[in-house]
């Protein structure tokens, strides 16, 4: 398995890096949107998780979201997005224009893994 | 009534609502000074599921057949507070009276296996620290091996039974318990990761149990850890399920309970007839038959 991360923070990116160590999948990063598009081209689009921040320069999370589902190679991959609580209304925007779900800001290391689960369809038993 | 007065009364009868399912689907109680975690915990769950507030949230749950809702608002409101070898008491026991009476037992033709279960595993570290232990024994006590073991462990969060079947662990979680001479021994490092040993992640069978639930389908178990869990549950519900775990043990069996779970069981243990030892630092055990004396 293969997860991008997207967020202006380098700090986000560390503690999104440190979850993905631990279950042991590839991991890839990206400061802002144009660079995830980059980055997802570079990989032929084979990723299999983006976890997106709302709030970044150059491209935010909304108007990368609005790209990664028009474009055929791209709509398939489940996008969460990483959100503070002050943007509920991005959030209700983001989950109608095809965001698969999102963590909301601080989050334990437990809520990320339980999102990346339910991101990816993994097995609960 | 004010507006904000009405809604902020809505809210808290909305946070009760919650408080009341959670404590009916897993037993855990949340006190009211924690209220607050319902709507820090439960608010994304509650927009991703399209949902205006908690008592939408609850009415789609009673609709969803699969389940899926409920163990999302069960993983959600777990605790996961844990440690590697945890009060250490337990382990030391384990060890050098447990393990030694059982393995006498064995030698002697008149037991088969140890059976051990971890009721309440959290991210592994405590049925791997039980793993561990029994490769110590091991190390010291020629004959004995761990096919002799079996280690089961459950949890009734999905999140947490995934990252402990990883058996991988960052630094911090490192640092909280673990001898480095049983870290050298037991893990390997990779950059930021430590794995645990195939031989030791192995030994321990990871399955998603409900406390509440029926898990007699375990089968009978010589040893249960049910550590920091029922100090969570309503009385009623506490004793409920102490009996039940007694029922699952062998005789001479013996469960440990966490540090400070003893009181509830005073009253318990007088029903049941049974024999409870207070072990070194204040931690509490329950011995059935006198395994230790």
């Amino acid at each position: 398995m293969k997860v991008m991360s997207v967020d202006d923070s380098k700090a986000m990116r560390d503690l999104v890096h440190n979850v993905i160590d631990l279950l042991g999948f590839d991991f890839l990063e990206a400061s802002d949107g144009a660079e995830a598009l980059r980055l997802l081209e570079g990989q032929q689009g084979k990723v299999d998780l983006i976890l997106m921040d709302i709030n970044m320069p150059v491209m935010d999370g909304m108007a990368t979201l609005k790209v990664l589902k028009s474009d055929p190679r791209y709509r398939e991959i489940p996008v969460t997005m990483v959100t503070m609580e002050t943007e509920k209304d991005s959030i209700v925007e983001a989950i109608a224009g095809g965001a698969r779900n999102y963590v909301m800001k601080p989050f334990t290391q437990e809520e990320l893994v339980g999102k990346i689960m339910e991101s990816l369809g993994l097995g609960d038993k | 009534m004010s507006g904000s007065t009405q809604t902020s009364v809505d809210a808290i009868s909305e946070c009760r609502l919650v408080q009341e399912y959670i404590e009916r689907q897993c037993g855990i109680r949340i006190d009211d000074n924690k209220m607050y975690l319902i709507k820090t915990r439960l608010t994304a769950l509650m927009i991703e599921s399209g949902c205006s507030n908690f008592t939408e949230l609850l009415v789609k749950e009673v609709d969803d057949r699969t389940h899926t809702l409920r163990d999302k608002i069960i993983d959600a409101m777990t605790i996961n507070e844990t440690f590697w070898f945890r009060d250490q008491s337990p382990f030391v026991v384990l060890r050098t009276r447990i393990l030694e009476k059982m393995f006498g037992e064995i030698r002697e033709g008149r037991r088969q296996s140890i059976r051990i279960w971890s009721a309440a595993c959290s991210t592994g570290q405590e049925p791997f620290s039980i793993a561990m232990t029994v490769r110590e024994f091991a190390r010291t006590h020629p004959g004995f091996s761990e096919s002799h073991v079996e280690i089961q462990a459950s949890d009734i969060s999905r999140t947490v039974l995934m990252l402990a079947r990883t058996g991988r662990y960052d630094s911090f979680a490192m640092g909280r318990g673990l001898p480095p001479e049983l870290r050298d021994r037991y893990f390997s490092h990779d950059k930021r990761v430590w794995q645990i040993n195939g031989d030791i992640s192995s030994m321990v069978k990871f399955s998603k149990i409900n406390l509440l639930e029926d898990f007699s389908g375990l089968g009978k178990q010589d040893i249960v850890f049910c550590r920091n869990v029922l100090m969570y549950f309503r009385d009623d519900l506490k004793s409920e399920v102490l009996t039940r775990l007694g029922e699952l043990l062998n005789p001479g069996g013996c469960m440990f309970l966490g540090a400070t779970e003893s009181f509830f069981y005073t009253e318990w243990q007088k029903n049941q007839g049974q024999k409870m030892v207070r072990g070194q630092d204040g931690v509490f055990y329950k011995i059935f038959e006198g395994v230790v004396q």
